[in-house]
């Protein structure tokens, strides 16, 4: 019946289904633009690039993103299994408050540090003043390759200790027991038990660390370091060769394909869902004596480096500083990240809402990818899009140049590219994919039961979404919002490319005045975004753990 | 014949066999059906192909003269007219009873609609409950407001997906007989899906035997019951 079939495309082209394809096509089509530079003819600027600076770029980059990569995974794990396990003092304050580095954007992280360790610091002074230490300074560099994988595993580690934590305390209860009860020490427990069932939590939470890193374009230029993120903008403003950066672009986007393809070699066939029987939790050890000392002493000092040490110290410099940093100018850049951070992310959600209706309601294959398709964005490190989304908005400005002319005679070539919109674009390429998450898990919870009785007494797809379906996704709406208003408040790469000229926002500024040698002064702007960002964990993470109990 | 029901086959998206295969029936009008099959056996689905939630692969659903589907026509749920309560009810949790009640009901005018409201909740035996939200009502105090707020609307066919399932054993037979009383005193055509011979003795005036989505036997409940 060839007339069904087309009566069920007929169903699924709707005005949802028109709406959602047009948001994809547009995240689409500037990183589609850069793929396909890959294979443009090459000019005299990329020879001299590849010949003489690519294999830095290319070593340095994996060099940072691996091994941060790795000593994340080592780090996450090991207290994710220590905190899941084991009984000790301050686990229950310690068990979320190990999330928190990840309130600490890694840029500003880099600068506290380089601010505490370097010769005017706290610790090289207490030492000198206080104990006549004098330290040779090649031990305290923290501007250093080591220096930023110190940063990023730090201060990215959660990601992996949060996935891989739901994975151990949902999942291996009876695992565990069993191989205790087999007579098997805890040591061979983690070894032989835990470490290869948590291998696609682990695998998991490791590729999204490694991702912030070659996101991450702040530590990286702040410390020095020549990575693809840096070398795409010193090609592009410093030898004004747009066409090569695209290529370097486009390598970056081959890497990050990579990392995403290995990651699903890695995970093996076992996917980390859960399965629906109900789970138990873990019976932890009590640990008395030494053992107790060793778990409180280790899970504390992460604590303390990647939350409170940094956290003092910028309060500490807030303090000392904020009679010239507060004032109009301040509360200009506040107002100018919370507005762009409260609009975009609004603007995203509305999108994402669409988009996976769309998917919901059509269950075509075609309105499921476009829904997957959302992620490509956030995989894609701030720098690509950056100049993806330059290059599309340029095209555009021209093609409309004459609309310009016809409303302004004297219009300046370049409207949309010296607009915010240019930056909430941007925005939304990379962000969406968590909004699309927030609402698509929304309404999984739901169900299509309402929805369907709501059709089958009358009201049509559209009537249905405003009048039951929005109402019973609200919490997730607002998750997502949340999610993507933080994400906004900490971005810097994008921020600081696209942003029209003279516009700051808290993240730009924090960077300049550390850019500027005016480390304290970056204090109070970095504060303010890691009370925002610690204000979302502490929701996300101990109001839902108490809700779920 | 009140509602023909004509070949209606169906499979699901990556299923290997059809679901529904070549499922054919008439009722008159004012009649109860019953269909009985274990799970597994596509009885849902026929109340969702009905329903217009599904889109069969063949065949036609006609009600009243009226084309629900064909080769030709698909009428969207919305329009097709046909009440539907669910196994789980699925009463809007942040809507009143009331709310519930009227959401079917938007096409009437404001008068109409409450008088509307008044009778069905008079016939469920509900009239002092419309204030409460679904989670302040028994199990089948709220299986009745999902029937009266499927019968609100007047549909012309009205379908019962295991209606009984989610009572307790004793209130089963209790809301068993309320029910035929209802949809009887209502003079609505009706079909129900369950899995229990008693509900299909009790409120069928035939009941169709379904297994592995084909119709194996259909007849009056004493005979096909025996």
């Amino acid at each position: 019946m060839r007339v069904l079939e087309i009566k069920r495309l007929y169903t699924s082209v709707n005005i949802w289904g028109v709406l959602s394809w047009v948001f994809v096509l547009l995240i689409l089509l500037p990183n589609a633009n850069i793929l396909v530079n890959v294979f443009s003819e090459p000019n005299e600027n990329w020879d001299h690039i590849k010949e003489y600076l690519l294999r830095q770029y290319i070593s340095n980059t994996v060099l940072v993103t691996s091994l941060s990569g790795l000593f994340a995974a080592v780090i996450g794990t090991s207290l994710a299994w220590v905190v899941s396990v084991y009984d000790f003092p301050l686990r229950g304050f310690l068990k979320w408050g190990l999330v928190l580095p990840l309130a600490i954007p890694p840029y500003i992280a880099a600068y506290t540090y380089n601010g505490m360790l370097n010769y005017t610091g706290v610790l090289q002074t207490f030492l000198r003043n206080s104990l006549n230490i004098y330290i040779d300074q090649r031990y305290v560099d923290i501007m250093s390759l080591q220096g930023a994988v110190f940063i990023f595993t730090l201060f990215l580690y959660p990601y992996v200790y949060t996935i891989t934590k739901a994975f151990l305390e949902k999942q291996s209860s009876s695992l565990i027991e069993n191989a205790r009860v087999l007579g098997r020490s805890p040591l061979e427990v983690f070894l032989f038990v835990i470490l290869p069932v948590s291998r696609a939590a682990i695998v998991g939470g490791t590729t999204l660390v490694m991702l912030e890193v070659l996101n991450d374009y702040g530590v990286v230029k702040y410390f020095g370091i020549t990575t693809f993120s840096t070398a795409i903008f010193q090609t592009w403003f410093g030898m004004g060769d747009v066409d090569s950066a695209i290529k370097l672009a486009a390598m970056l986007m081959l890497l990050v394909f990579a990392i995403t393809m290995s990651e699903r070699a890695l995970r093996g066939r076992r996917r980390f869902s859960y399965t629906t029987t109900k789970a138990r939790p873990i019976s932890r050890i009590r640990l008395k004596g030494l053992g107790a000392v060793l778990a409180s002493g280790y899970t504390f000092m992460i604590f303390s480096l990647g939350f409170l040490i940094p956290t003092l110290q910028l309060i500490h410099w807030a303090l000392q500083t904020y009679r010239r940093v507060l004032g109009l100018k301040f509360l200009e850049l506040t107002l100018n990240s919370l507005l762009m951070a409260l609009g975009s992310a609004a603007l995203i959600v509305c999108m994402a809402v669409v988009i996976a209706n769309y998917s919901r309601i059509s269950e075509t294959v075609i309105a499921r990818t476009n829904a997957r398709v959302t992620i490509v964005g956030y995989s894609i490190p701030g720098a690509v899009i950056a100049i993806g989304v330059i290059v599309v908005f340029v095209a555009l400005d021209n093609h409309l140049y004459w609309l310009y002319r016809l409303i302004d005679p004297d219009t300046p070539k370049l409207v949309l590219t010296t607009s915010l919109v240019m930056l909430m674009f941007a925005y939304t390429i990379r962000f969406i994919a968590i909004a699309v998450n927030s609402v698509e898990s929304g309404f999984e919870k739901v169900g299509k039961k309402f929805f369907e009785a709501s059709r089958t007494l009358g009201m049509n797809v559209t009537r249905t979404f405003f009048k039951v379906d929005l109402r019973m996704i609200q919490p997730a709406l607002l998750s997502g919002f949340l999610l993507v208003f933080v994400d906004i408040m900490k971005e810097l790469p994008l921020t600081l490319i696209l942003r029209p000229f003279n516009f700051d926002t808290l993240a730009t500024k924090s960077f300049q005045y550390a850019h500027d040698e005016m480390i304290h002064e970056a204090a109070i702007s970095s504060l303010i975004i890691i009370l925002v960002s610690f204000a979302s964990i502490y929701f996300f993470h101990r109001v839902a753990d108490k809700e779920e109990r | 014949m009140y509602v023909e029901i004509r070949g209606l086959t169906f499979r699901y998206k990556n299923a290997a066999e059809d679901t529904i295969q070549d499922f054919t029936l008439d009722i008159r009008k004012g009649e109860i059906i019953g269909i009985l099959g274990e799970s597994g056996s596509g009885k849902t689905t026929i109340l969702r192909l009905i329903a217009g939630l599904e889109i069969p692969s063949r065949g036609s659903v006609r009600i009243d003269g009226r084309t629900m589907v064909d080769g030709n026509t698909f009428l969207p749920p919305e329009r097709r007219g046909i009440g539907m309560v669910f196994q789980d009810y699925a009463l809007f949790p942040h809507m009143t009873v009331e709310a519930n009640i009227k959401f079917g009901l938007h096409r009437m005018d404001g008068a109409r609609r409450n008088e509307r409201l008044e009778e069905v909740l008079r016939l469920v035996n509900l009239a002092e409950y419309k204030r409460r939200y679904p989670h302040e009502l028994s199990g089948g105090q709220q299986q009745r407001v999902a029937l009266a707020r499927a019968l609100a609307p007047e549909p012309s066919l009205l379908l019962l997906d295991e209606p009984f399932s989610n009572l307790d054993r004793d209130l089963q037979q209790r809301i068993r007989d309320e029910l035929k009383v209802i949809l009887k005193g209502a003079g609505i055509t009706s079909i129900f899906v369950t899995h229990d011979r008693d509900d299909s003795r009790a409120l069928a005036d035939r009941v169709v035997i379904l297994r592995g989505g084909r119709m194996v036997e259909i007849g009056d409940p004493a005979e096909v019951l025996r």
